[in-house]
């Protein structure tokens, strides 16, 4: 049992904030929100000069793709190095992450010749996928599935929809599931593929969200300002697209999804109010009667401030366990309803300590901290749905964790 | 950076796990209930043999010389066997001898204790029940090599089988802390019913005489060691609370799986299912804050926000827990010949001592908000040294 760092890697993170602090800069982060230097806007995901040039800065240092494979271009690094850079790196408003759960799936179950096109190119980020799981009547039900990938003779023909197709505009390529044997059971006939978004017969529309009308300021959790449906319409891909073998595409992306419910990104985004909050009522101390000194909210900060320690805890636990090479039994889910519940807890504490100014968005004259406690609110409660909602990790908590049965669907007298 | 147990302290639990299951039956929890002493002496000898009481006591004395983690895992495991042995208060107790007594009292003490044939306890709270800077009435002058305790206290651990017991007194300018034999003549108790029904007692000092050089630390200047013995007193309880909170929802999940309604077990029902996978995950959250608490201890770290973050957060969420296990059992965990109340009741009470969520949260608010820096989770939050009664009178004057 060890909660402490090494004195390497305590070096480690000295030197990632130093590089923060030399590159980091606020024209570097006005370029990543969109703003160019000649003023002119980009949409938000792709990257202009700037944030290429401190990606390319980043890549040379050997922080990206720290976990993967030299032979694919990695680092062969531990995930606890993976974790204490992009930590940091998140902290500073800079995602280094491979962006889901593809490219551990591409690593996972890929051919050699995949591996070798892909995991470069996602490190050095000029591949970047979108994910198309959930169709408009497949959600957390996703085995229910209903986009076709019909096998022809030298590839496939899909046809269907995609929702929430996040990235979808920006990214090069959808990972996609879709079902390849419509007689086969549920979870048997489906099967994975790795589709460039430019292939004919691929349209991308856009679905605009609550958080962002103003736009939501960086920072604000899940904050996607636009997510997308995506259309399959007779599209013909080669046999090199599927990923791993025909009809077993259900257990590569549910062990991929796995992995990705867990790290330094999932943890942060339900912890960072937390921090703000109590940051903003130290800075705000006008007085008898500020905020900082009312015993309610005294107590509801350091209930907060504790259940967010346990968000962090369960982070280093999930770490451990794939440290040790060992597998979760239900210790991924237990970390997907806690950390996403404890961060719609504190978004909603916090706008009764702020009160009337909590409703500022970010155009909002008087906003507070640009809005972000606000838009907050419209949109925390995201994370305890998407990548598997709080309910479906409690039932696989349940059964998985601790045996519990199913449920009988018709009941008969006894 | 591994929070897991190593496999030689998975070792330690599981013999302490086994060894519980062998000889502490519940029979044995029940007649310990209605004993007047509430311990039973064999067991508390087959302990030693062990070496639980002298896990983390010096080798100079017999002891192990182990991490505070390790004392953890075997209160966890008394914890969850409910076992009635005073292990807690004398063990607690002992680190404060062995940390801040004198040479001589650490010889007079700790190989007894080590051994299995000496248990102590402390009595510090008196009637306002507080945790943090109780008001401290009772006195202790100094009358030639002698010093005259007088006053009462109250919830004190395990005073009838108490050989000796660390009492703090006011001694005009501050504080200190006193060695005291139970036996000492003008000591006399008054058995407290709690819903533990475990023995804590009203505790008198009428012109109670011991020598000065019963006295364990600085004269005046006992707050310190006073706090760091409660912290440990609190992350060690923490531990014990959690061993017998993942037992009662073993024992909840398990009736889940058996007991059936409308033609199938009650376990198959999501409302249920989802019930047990909280009290999981709530179990495990006070487990991670504990462990923590405790590994910051054997570093030599400050912890006096974390013991407070693992004992507010396990009060709360270990009381759910137990609650929850008595609804799912629905009738039979009421009665009092099933066995379930044993580990409900305990945990209800230990969630009641050494600090309620409230003044464990009010240190931690105090850290957070009232000292300078901003705050980044994860990285060390500014010590807060407990204001001692003294300072907080001087500040109110």
């Amino acid at each position: 049992m060890d909660f402490g760092y090494t004195p390497d890697q305590e070096a480690l993170r000295r030197e990632v904030l130093d590089f923060i602090e030399a590159n980091v800069t606020p024209e570097v982060l006005a370029e990543r929100d969109g703003k160019d230097a000649d003023g002119s806007t980009r949409p938000r995901g792709r990257a202009g000069p700037r944030m290429k040039e401190l990606y390319d800065k980043i890549h040379r240092r050997g922080w990206l793709g720290i976990t993967y494979p030299k032979e694919y271009g990695g680092q062969g690094g531990d995930r606890l190095t993976q974790f204490i850079v992009e930590e940091e790196f998140l902290r500073a408003g800079i995602n280094i992450g491979l962006g889901g759960s593809g490219a551990p799936a591409v690593l996972a179950a890929g051919t050699e010749e995949q591996k070798r096109y892909f995991i470069p190119r996602l490190i050095r980020r000029e591949i970047s996928f979108c994910l198309g799981f959930t169709e408009p009547h497949a959600g957390a039900d996703l085995a229910a599935l209903r986009c076709r990938a019909t096998p022809t003779q030298d590839g496939y023909i899909i046809n269907g929809q995609k929702m929430y197709t996040t990235s979808a505009h920006s990214a090069t390529h959808i990972y996609l599931m879709a079902r390849t044997d419509p007689e086969a059971p549920r979870h048997d006939g489906i099967s994975i593929f790795l589709i460039p978004m430019d292939t004919p017969g691929i349209t991308v529309r856009p679905l605009w969200t609550i958080q962002n009308n103003p736009e939501a300021p960086h920072g604000t959790t899940y904050g996607e300002a636009r997510t997308n449906e995506t259309f399959f319409d007779d599209v013909r891909i080669p046999k090199s697209a599927l990923l791993g073998e025909e009809n077993k595409g259900w257990g590569i992306g549910a062990a991929a999804l796995n992995l990705d419910r867990v790290g330094a990104s999932r943890y942060l985004i339900s912890i960072r109010r937390d921090e703000d909050i109590v940051n903003w009522l130290k800075e705000n101390r006008d007085g008898p009667d500020a905020p900082a000194e009312n015993a309610a909210i005294r107590d509801k900060v350091a209930e907060l401030w504790i259940e967010a320690q346990v968000c962090r805890l369960m982070t280093l636990r999930s770490m451990s366990i794939v440290q040790r090479g060992g597998r979760f039994t239900y210790e991924g889910s237990a970390e997907k309803v806690w950390a996403p519940e404890h961060g719609v807890k504190t978004t909603e504490a916090i706008t009764q300590m702020l009160g009337p100014y909590g409703q500022l968005l970010s155009s909002s004259p008087h906003a507070v901290e640009e809005g972000v406690f606000a838009h907050n609110v419209m949109g925390a409660f995201q994370s305890g749905i998407n990548h598997g909602s709080v309910q479906i990790m409690r039932d696989q908590i349940a059964r998985r964790g601790l045996g519990l049965p199913s449920q009988r669907r018709s009941r008969k007298p006894a | 950076m591994d929070v897991l147990l190593t496999e030689e302290q998975d070792m330690i639990r599981t013999a302490a796990r086994e060894f519980l299951e062998g000889e502490c039956t519940t029979k044995l929890v029940r007649d310990m209930e209605a004993d007047p002493v509430g311990y039973p002496p064999g067991l508390w000898k087959k302990a030693a043999e062990l070496g639980w009481q002298g896990m983390c006591l010096p080798e100079d004395y017999g002891g192990s010389g182990l991490p505070l983690v390790y004392l953890g895992l075997v209160l966890q495991e008394v914890g969850r066997a409910v076992a009635p042995l005073p292990l807690h208060s004398t063990t607690v107790a002992a680190l404060t001898i062995a940390r801040d007594g004198t040479e001589a009292q650490r010889q007079a003490i700790l190989p007894a204790v080590v051994r299995g044939e000496m248990v102590l306890t402390w009595a510090i709270t008196e009637r306002d029940g507080r945790h943090f800077n109780p008001a401290i009435e009772t006195t202790a002058v100094v009358e030639g090599d002698e010093v005259v305790i007088n006053g009462t206290k109250l919830f004190v651990d395990n005073f009838p089988a108490a050989d000796h017991c660390l009492v703090a007194c006011r001694t005009g300018e501050g504080l200190s802390l006193f060695l005291v034999d139970t036996r000492s003549p003008g000591i006399s108790q008054r058995s407290l019913v709690t819903t533990a029904k475990d023995r804590q007692s009203e505790v008198i000092f009428k012109d109670v005489r011991v020598p000065v050089a019963s006295r364990i630390g600085p004269l005046n200047e006992a707050g310190p060691i006073i706090e760091v013995m409660l912290d440990r007193a609190s992350v060690l309880l923490c531990a014990q609370m959690l061993g017998a909170t993942r037992k009662d929802a073993e024992m909840a999940i398990d009736y889940a799986k058996m007991r059936e309604a409308f033609g199938q077990p009650i376990g198959a029902f999501q409302s249920v299912q989802h019930m047990c996978a909280d009290m999981i995950i709530w179990i495990d959250g006070g487990e991670l804050l504990t462990y923590e608490a405790l590994w910051r201890m054997d570093q030599g770290l400050p912890h006096s926000v974390e013991v407070s973050q693992a004992k507010a957060f396990c009060n709360d969420r270990c009381e759910a827990v137990v609650r929850n296990a008595q609804i799912i059992h629905g009738g039979i965990g009421f009665m009092m010949e099933f066995d379930l109340h044993l580990w409900f009741r305990r945990v209800s009470s230990w969630t009641m001592r050494l600090g309620t969520s409230y003044e464990h949260r009010a240190r931690i608010a105090k850290a957070l908000i009232d000292l300078p820096g901003r705050v980044i989770l994860g990285r060390p939050v500014p010590v807060v040294m407990e204001e001692t009664r003294e300072e907080e009178l001087r500040r109110s004057a």
